[in-house]
């Protein structure tokens, strides 16, 4: 099992910490971004971009259902962007703890940060990534 | 700079061509531009060839435009390969129009070809996703959802903020596919019920199929040359290009109150041309999903915020209307072979503002018109790639 892009993710190897994403915040002018970039966009410096760690929590933007997905992913599932309480607005899928029904997500709402395989095909399984997941469980959640 | 005029433009249908590699559909749309023009092969100073997906999709990652150029007769001089995704054909025509505009070339040519069919849609959809910056494909976006949910366009918050229903977001698509049934060059020649529209199936919701593009497979060209000589080629009325502007996406946080940028390019283009919107004629804009035509509406400042479905209603942007938009039948009629797309749009105009567009020809002929173009997709919230193109007759 591999990390589909190790530098923006940390999960913890001691039990019972949270993972979480990484990105950069500007010394200079204090935006944050994600993933990492080596210039501030908002300023326009460079060196100033310090590691921070970001996005244990967020709240949903926007969610649609696709009903057709890329190769290696499995339609229907739920396109996100998630607003972190750090500054980005970041494309994310939904945890597969999440059933893939309307109704079950609401823009708005709080949720929190999950690992797991990309996709559940053979091609991407194998690879951990970030998605979000509503804070509180949700209806018919599998446990 | 020099004026410069479009004084020749081609097209190959879109659809399916499925015996045709880039070269084979490049071809008849560059002879009949060069025809079209009155020049020769050996007239041509430089050319540009716009293609975005050809190396994944065709396995010819290198040197498309001079295996194109080649093929139709045309050698020995500077062959610059553009790729801009959905942009590359518009960014083709900038390149042209800065080489004769400057006095480098007296007569230029570009080119925008895509084959998108090869037997594999899955391969095709993959080859789309990789218009979007690696983090966001690998991560699973789909790319429909640019359209549905991205920060950028975010069609379903437009639903709750300005209450559009499903029907107003199919009304575009209507009303493009009755243009395009009278476009002999377009994909899809039939014209849809809005109730059609609402009723084909979902692809990322509120999108559905029909007001998606579809896998095509396409060329245009247009030879361009400095104003003052084209009396040496052709009779024909040239076609000046008023403006010709191209901007790159902006990386946006939340809250970012900048103006969109494709705002910003048309009004960078306004500018260059000395007009405002309310001069235009004719506009063939881009609706690679259709609904994004009452967005665009806005951002080209054709009317405010939330009003875009009235301009259908009202039979502004119809083919009889004030300001007719996407006359061809636009992405998803016409078709949208991605690295043609922004040449097809300049042939259209070109044709209507010549008089030769047949069963869809704008009364009066337009003297003033707009080709709006952009593709890709960034982190930081933004389309890759914008350009817009003002023309006058």
């Amino acid at each position: 099992v591999q990390i589909l892009n190790p530098d923006s993710l940390r999960i913890p190897e001691e039990p019972g910490a949270t993972p979480c994403l990484l990105g950069n915040r500007c010394a200079k002018c204090g935006t944050v971004v994600f993933p990492k970039m080596p210039v501030c966009p908002s300023c326009r410096m460079t060196g100033t971009m310090e590691e921070i760690e970001l996005g244990r929590t967020g709240k949903l933007y926007s969610h649609a259902i696709a009903h057709v997905a890329p190769k290696g992913f499995a339609a229907p599932f739920f396109q996100a962007f998630v607003d972190l309480p750090e500054g980005p607005r970041i494309f994310s899928l939904v945890g597969a703890e999440c059933p893939v029904e309307q109704g079950v997500l609401e823009d708005g709402m709080e949720m929190r940060l999950v690992i797991e395989p990309v996709a559940e095909s053979a091609e991407r399984s194998g690879q951990l990534t970030y998605k979000y997941v509503p804070a509180r469980s949700t209806r018919g959640a599998r446990t | 700079m020099r004026e410069v005029a479009i004084i020749g433009v081609g097209a190959h249908p879109t659809g399916r061509f499925t015996d045709k590699s880039l070269k084979h559909l490049a071809y008849p749309a560059i002879w009949d531009a060069m025809q079209d023009a009155g020049v020769e092969p050996a007239d041509i100073n430089v050319g540009y060839v716009g293609n975005s997906l050809g190396g994944l999709l065709t396995g010819q990652e290198g040197i498309r435009g001079q295996v194109v150029l080649q093929h139709s007769g045309i050698t020995g001089i500077p062959v610059i390969n553009v790729e801009n995704a959905c942009a590359s054909a518009m960014t083709a025509l900038r390149g042209a129009w800065l080489e004769v505009a400057s006095g480098a070339a007296e007569v230029a040519l570009a080119v925008g070809v895509e084959k998108m069919h090869v037997g594999d849609s899955a391969r095709t959809i993959g080859a789309l996703s990789a218009v979007s910056e690696l983090e966001l494909s690998e991560a699973g976006m789909q790319f429909t959802t640019s359209y549905a949910i991205h920060p950028k366009m975010n069609l379903k918050a437009r639903m709750q903020e300005y209450g559009w229903t499903v029907r107003d977001l199919a009304k575009p698509a209507a009303k493009n596919s009755c243009n395009g049934s009278k476009n002999p060059l377009a994909q899809h020649q039939r014209a849809l019920s809005i109730e059609e529209v609402i009723q084909s199936r979902i692809i990322v919701e509120p999108l559905t199929l029909l007001m998606c593009s579809s896998i095509s497979d396409g060329a245009a060209a247009a030879v361009v040359c400095a104003s003052d000589i084209a009396a040496r080629f052709t009779s024909k009325m040239p076609i000046r290009i008023a403006a010709c502007e191209l901007r790159s996406g902006v990386y946006r946080l939340p809250g970012d109150d900048r103006p969109d940028t494709a705002t910003t390019c048309a009004h960078a283009a306004y500018e260059k041309a000395g007009i405002g919107p309310e001069d235009l004629d004719a506009i063939e804009l881009h609706d690679a999903m259709a609904p994004a035509e009452l967005m665009l509406y806005e951002r080209l400042g054709l009317c405010d915020p939330g009003d875009g479905p009235k301009l259908i209603d009202d039979g502004v942007t119809t083919l009889d209307g004030r300001v007719p938009v996407n006359p061809s039948g636009g992405l998803c009629s016409r078709g949208h072979p991605v690295g043609a797309t922004g040449l097809l749009q300049i042939c259209e105009l070109v044709w209507q503002m010549r008089g030769q567009a047949g069963p869809r020809q704008i009364e009066p002929w337009p003297e003033v018109t707009m080709a709006q173009n952009q593709g890709g997709l960034l982190l930081g919230q933004d389309s890759a790639a914008y350009g817009v193109t003002i023309l006058k007759s």
